[in-house]
């Protein structure tokens, strides 16, 4: 590049724009020429550099990592920072197309600019610019990211409303729940509720894949479908041929409940490949018979009162991805004493600092540990969980749900 | 969270068909790169994937989802909520894997075979 063109370059920065025509030439006799393909990296963040950039043509990007700060182009400086202040990179810069610039030695920056007080002055200055328009940035980020945690903290909000307000009182039972989530927004969820006032008790409790707001979202989905099919089809007498609260009737409602669901979100909502592991039961209090359908879901544990204990096994898929798929209904009798441990992988896999899981061994030796009632079984797991954890992160929504058989035998 | 790597070949059976072979955890952070690839062999014509789960260590939710978008990518618009995919397929997962496959029910959903020339001829 020939000496007027650079001279031309320099003087159109305003890094350099109130430069007099001698300094301008005499670093423009000091710069060097570099040609920048596109994608190449011209500085690394945390690099020791001495050298500054003019920006004769092209485009390149300013990055940390993934993250775009700023992307500058022809009359543009960047590396300015590290000379000035004889630091390490700020952050990295990158050419997106093929880019010229003009290399400045900070020693040949330094030599010739202290003989222009004029020029020293301008420098100053264009470095307070770009100072004043970080802080307006963070200003205008940090108000963005306000209004977000806001918008957040309704969908928070918004989302409790969709876990049951208080757990009903039955006779002869003690029921507890706990629902702890990871983020402002969870995939978990439990459900509890009458299919008819004072009669069969529907047990819902849900994880639903990934997590964040798209799983909330999709929580509010699966929640609201079997809840509403389950309390319409009761209500409904052409779902059973006798709505008499037989186990044929009660499974048919399930059966509805959870075909209806899967059908419509994996018909509905097939692109977002989203679904959920469920276990599903409806409990006849009176007589302790708990109709189930466990679908794709981490098995709950009958704890009997004699001693020993059951597992409820998966009896289908996860609900949600395929439109024909079929969910077995099955049965099991808590009886006087028995206990009803349900939660979500959130306990299970709650991981400590080394990556190990707290794995279904640990639940089950806490649940057969000689608790004094339901509310003492869950802070004895929450215990181990927590100590088991140490200092590490939560990393899943943890849900439990407890039934307990007050009755005496 | 995990590392995970992608072979890609290509057989040819009945019909052609494009083996993905992935290697390490089809977890939160590799999904996405699973489901890219497939895609971008998708776009180039591919139109029959089996995923070589041999060397899969650890699959999450998220793996699940991938493997659900990518049988929808290959889906014929008459074979929608097809019962068996005709266009995915497993190849060989074991151990941890091929457990939560049973569990969540994928099994009933996808083939998966434990030859790998089996595999290919049934597409």
């Amino acid at each position: 590049m020939k000496p007027d063109s650079k001279i031309e370059i320099l003087k159109n920065c305003s890094f350099l724009s109130g430069a007099e025509n001698h300094i301008l030439s005499a670093l423009a006799d000091a710069t060097h020429n570099l040609e920048i393909a596109g994608g190449e990296t011209v500085v690394a963040k945390g690099d020791s550099g001495s050298t500054m950039f003019f920006i004769a043509s092209g485009k390149v990007r300013v990055h940390d990592g993934e993250v775009v700060l700023a992307t500058l182009g022809t009359g543009e400086v960047f590396g300015e920072m590290a000379v000035l202040d004889a630091d390490v990179r700020s952050a990295s810069v990158t050419a997106e197309t093929e880019t010229l610039l003009l290399s400045l030695e900070r020693d040949d920056l330094w030599q010739t600019i202290s003989q222009s007080s004029e020029a020293l002055k301008t420098i100053i200055v264009s470095v307070l610019q770009r100072e004043r328009s970080i802080v307006h940035d963070v200003t205008t980020r940090t108000a963005q990211v306000q209004a977000f945690e806001k918008e957040l903290e309704i969908g928070r909000r918004i989302q409790a409303d969709f876990l049951p307000e208080y757990v009903p009182e039955v006779e002869n039972w003690e029921i507890t729940s706990y629902f702890e989530a990871a983020r402002e927004v969870a995939g978990d969820f439990y459900d509890l509720f009458e299919l008819e006032p004072g009669k069969q008790l529907a047990v819902v409790i849900g994880d639903v894949c990934d997590k964040g707001v798209g799983a909330a979202l999709f929580m509010t989905l699966f929640r609201s479908l079997i809840r509403a099919s389950c309390q319409y089809s009761a209500l409904n007498p052409d779902i059973g041929k006798a709505a008499d609260g037989s186990r044929d009737h009660i499974s048919r409602i399930l059966q509805t409940g959870i075909d209806f669901t899967n059908h419509y979100i994996s018909t509905t909502h097939s692109k977002s490949s989203m679904f959920a592991s469920l276990f599903f039961g409806v409990l006849d209090p009176q007589s302790g018979e708990l109709v189930y359908a466990n679908a794709g879901h981490e098995s709950p544990i009958i704890i009997r009162s004699g001693g020993g204990h059951d597992i409820l096994e998966v009896t289908g898929g996860i609900v949600g991805l395929f439109p024909f798929a079929t969910f077995s209904i099955a049965t099991e009798q808590l009886n006087p004493g028995d206990l009803l441990l349900s939660y979500t992988d959130g306990v299970n896999e709650a991981k400590n600092e080394n990556g190990d899981q707290f794995t279904e061994e640990r639940i089950l030796k806490t649940a057969i540990s000689g608790w004094k009632n339901s509310e003492d079984l869950l802070n004895r797991l929450l215990d181990e969980i927590y100590t088991f954890r140490g200092d590490a992160a939560q990393s899943d929504d943890i849900t439990v749900l407890i039934l307990h058989n007050l009755v005496v035998d | 969270m995990g590392d995970m790597s992608i072979l890609v070949g290509q057989e040819q059976g009945n019909v052609a068909v494009t083996v993905l072979k992935i290697e390490g955890d089809i977890d939160a952070s590799t999904f996405k790169d699973l489901q890219d690839k497939a895609a971008e062999l998708v776009e180039e014509g591919a139109s029959n994937i089996l995923l070589d789960m041999a060397d899969v260590k650890y699959m999450g939710s998220a793996g699940f989802r991938a493997i659900h978008a990518i049988a929808n990518m290959l889906n014929k618009e008459h074979e929608e909520g097809m019962y068996k995919s005709k266009h995915v397929k497993l190849l060989n997962p074991h151990g941890e894997v091929a457990r939560v496959i049973k569990t969540l029910g994928f099994d009933s959903f996808l083939e998966i075979y434990e030859d790998r020339n089996a595999a290919i001829a049934s597409f």
